[in-house]
């Protein structure tokens, strides 16, 4: 038998682990609070910790708990050593005080308990015992909790300072239930929500009906610093991505391929259609009311007649009738004036040829995803809502209908349907929500297998409710407190996070919690560049030609 | 039995568990000193207790009374009264340690710290501590607490004396390591007390 040394030449020593600190209290509510080492440099093992870092805790009975870093604190033995500090110019004293007196504390919330023999993380349902030794997470710790890359699970970014190591989104889940995209301006929303849609496409975990409010996701977009990254019609090139435009113009200037032209005739247009947008244009609640008994009195050409600046005989005799004030009609004129076609270029007086809700739908169940994208319209909120709802309404309208068809033995289930909206609070707001289509999409969650993904910068603008429905939340930076305070809401012990939340970068970081995920994690999301369009398999234009080559070559022989 | 050859200082006056006072003649100059590490035999020369001395203490004497009071007194007598001295110059011991598990020779036990099982007895010869003794004495810093807590020793000169001989005894590299694991075992025990950390540290720091 070798003795231990010679082992240990032959196999190489394992280096050990370096230790963080011990846990010294805390509460599964609350947090644990680990004391930490001094470490090689006083103060060192503090300056290098990050809110939303990984810690394991290796409990006193074999069990190691998965946490998160959710604050950092300065601590000390003798309160009195504030009002008295050693003299920093005394490196001896510093240093005996910085490493005994004085000390660093972290807070960690609990996620997940790696158990021996266990094949998957489970829950955490206590607290690790007192003076359990704290080490930060390895990847092999942080592979395990978040499973490897593969058909249903896409990687979406990786823990911070751990870039070797995948955190990967389950595509499932994440389509089972709504999620979101929250965090403010500028802070690579799009990029996200981008990749994870290029992962469903990939995936066929779900088919996508995107409101591409900003033209971010079906063609080219350029960054801030002018970088051209591929959009999802560029990324798909096998049709599985269509493009439907209602801005045959602007896509025209920005060479964007589109397969479509959406055009909605105003006398398709419902006054449910048109209450969304009440906040927007400035409806009353009267004038709301109005709405259904205009259309009720006029006609499925209500809105033409109302506009109508020749033929007001039929206002007049409204206006006779005296059941609508005259001046909520002139008002609701004005406010309606947005609706002429010489304004919004995608209305037109007569319904167009094409049923593109019809198209739409059946391109859908076929498995082709659908970007709407809006060109200049996107500028107008006003015209984005009633899109959005016009089309969303009569979509989730035939999925009921087919889901109960599906019930009843009569026909197939509809695909898993996700619909991104961009400005959700528009949609959600706490006013509407309780009676608009997104609302009761959010609220159902996948009863009908539609499901939204909606992006954001301002959560809080989002009814409460709907916001407790949302399954995965991937929330860049938002340093306003309500919307923090809302991207919590409805989640457990989510207080502990608020801080990480609050500290991410401004740019390609995010906190991911919720359904998809097994815990919530900080990542530096994944690079949306080369790396991405070949996992995706897309080949750019020489690899592409060497491949049609090498097909050529394998059907038919070498030229030569 | 301890085979020892270091000098002999002096002999055992009194013991105690916790501590011991032996006595000697005019001190020479190197020994003994305030803070300076000794032992003496016990347990029937099985052991050996390690201490600190705190306290040296030179007694008058009835010749001394006399001489003090005559005027013009001659150097010889003085000399000769230090040299032969009626009572012996008493050197209080603090004990921090013995040798523990030992069966026979000094150099194969290991230094625990602590109190004796047992003190040493009277007239037992007292000899000051090897490097070797020093160095692995203060290896832990246990002994620290028992000095704090002695109550007629002055803890904190001891503490500070004891610290930089017994930094002194080790090699230059390790010295700077040395004090500030003493000065971190220190802030532990007085975290309660900033002014009297603050002054040992300064005390003791490189």
């Amino acid at each position: 038998m070798h003795p231990l040394s010679e082992l240990d030449d032959f196999f190489a020593k394992v280096p050990p682990r370096p230790r963080l600190g011990l846990v010294v209290g805390g509460s599964l509510s609350q947090g644990v609070l680990v004391k930490l080492d001094p470490g090689q440099v006083p103060g060192g093992v503090i300056e290098d910790m990050a809110v939303g870092r990984y810690v394991v805790v290796e409990g006193k009975t074999g069990k190691k708990f998965f946490s998160i870093v959710t604050d950092i604190a300065l601590d000390s033995t003798n309160p009195d050593l504030a009002k008295s500090p050693p003299d920093p110019d005394d490196a001896f004293l510093a240093d005996v005080y910085s490493s005994s007196l004085a000390f660093g504390a972290l807070k960690i919330a609990p996620m997940l308990l790696l158990e021996h023999e266990a094949s998957e993380p489970k829950p955490v349902k206590t607290v690790p015992a007192h003076f359990s030794l704290a080490y930060p997470a390895t990847e092999a710790d942080v592979n395990q909790v978040f499973g490897p890359e593969d058909a249903q699970h896409w990687h979406i970014g990786s823990p911070l300072d751990m870039e070797q190591v995948k955190v990967n989104l389950d595509l499932k889940r994440f389509v089972e239930r709504s999620s979101g995209v929250f965090g403010k301006s500028g802070t690579g929303k799009s990029f996200i929500t981008r990749t994870i849609l290029a992962g469903i496409v990939k995936a066929d975990s779900a088919v996508n009906l995107i409101f591409d409010m900003h033209n971010d996701y079906g063609w080219a977009v350029k960054d801030e610093h002018g970088r051209e990254f591929k959009g999802l019609r560029q990324l798909f090139d096998n049709g599985r991505v269509q493009v439907i435009t209602l801005d045959p113009e602007t896509s025209r200037h920005r060479n964007s391929k589109t397969d479509g032209l959406l055009r909605i005739g105003l006398e398709q247009i419902e006054p449910e259609d048109v209450e969304m947008l009440a906040g927007i244009i400035g409806l009353t609640e009267v004038q709301v009311g109005a709405l259904y008994y205009l259309r009720r009195k006029l006609g499925p050409d209500w809105i033409v007649r109302l506009l109508d600046e020749e033929d007001t005989a039929a206002i007049q005799e409204l206006e006779a009738e005296e059941k609508v004030q005259k001046g909520t009609l002139r008002a609701m004129q004005r406010k309606f004036e947005m609706f002429r076609p010489d304004r919004l270029g995608f209305l037109s007086l007569r319904p167009p040829p094409d049923d593109m809700v019809e198209y739409i739908f059946h391109a859908l169940n076929r498995g082709t995803n659908i970007v709407l994208e809006f060109g200049v319209y996107g500028n107008s909120l006003a015209a984005y809502v009633l899109v959005a709802n016009y089309l969303t309404r009569r979509i989730h309208e035939k999925y009921v209908d087919m889901k109960n068809r599906a019930a009843g033995r009569r026909g197939e289930e509809p695909r898993p349907l996700v619909i991104t909206i961009e400005e959700a609070h528009k949609f959600l707001d706490p006013d509407i929500a309780g009676h608009t289509i997104f609302g009761n999409i959010a609220r159902e969650l996948r009863k009908y297998n539609v499901t939204l993904l909606i992006v954001d910068q301002r959560p809080s603008g989002i009814d409460e409710e709907v916001m407790s429905q949302i399954g995965t939340r991937i929330t860049c930076l938002l340093d306003n407190e309500a919307d923090i305070k809302a991207v919590f809401s409805g989640v457990s012990g989510a207080g502990q996070l608020r801080e990480v939340l609050a500290r991410l970068d401004t740019q390609q970081q995010a906190l991911i919690l919720g359904h998809a995920v097994p815990m919530p994690v900080v990542i530096k999301t994944r690079d949306y560049g080369p790396d991405l369009y070949a996992a995706i398999g897309f080949l750019d234009e020489p690899a592409a030609r060497e491949k049609r080559k090498a097909a050529k070559s394998a059907l038919y022989g070498d030229d030569d | 039995m301890l085979v020892d050859t270091a000098v002999t200082i002096g002999r055992l006056l009194r013991s105690a568990t916790t501590g011991y006072v032996f006595g000697c003649s005019v001190p020479e100059p190197d020994v003994p000193r305030f803070g300076d590490f000794v032992k003496a035999p016990a347990q029937r020369g099985r052991t050996n207790v390690i201490g600190l001395i705190y306290n040296i203490v030179i007694e008058d004497d009835a010749f001394v009374r006399q001489m003090v009071a005559t005027p013009d007194l001659d150097e010889a007598y003085i000399l000769d009264q230090r040299l032969n001295r009626q009572v012996p110059i008493e050197v209080s011991v603090l004990s921090i340690g013995y040798y523990d598990g030992l069966g026979n020779g000094s150099s194969a036990g290991t230094i625990a710290c602590g109190l004796p099982p047992q003190p040493p007895v009277t007239l037992d010869s007292i000899r000051p501590c090897t490097q070797r003794e020093v160095i692995e004495c203060t290896g832990s810093f246990e002994y620290l607490r028992l000095v704090l807590n002695a109550p007629d020793a002055p803890a904190d000169e001891l503490i500070a004396v004891s610290l930089r001989s017994a930094a002194a005894m080790r090699p230059p590299e390790d010295r700077l390591f040395f004090l500030r694991g003493a000065g971190r075992e220190l802030a532990r025990l007085l975290s309660r007390d900033l002014p009297r950390l603050e002054n040992l540290l300064r005390r003791i720091k490189p």
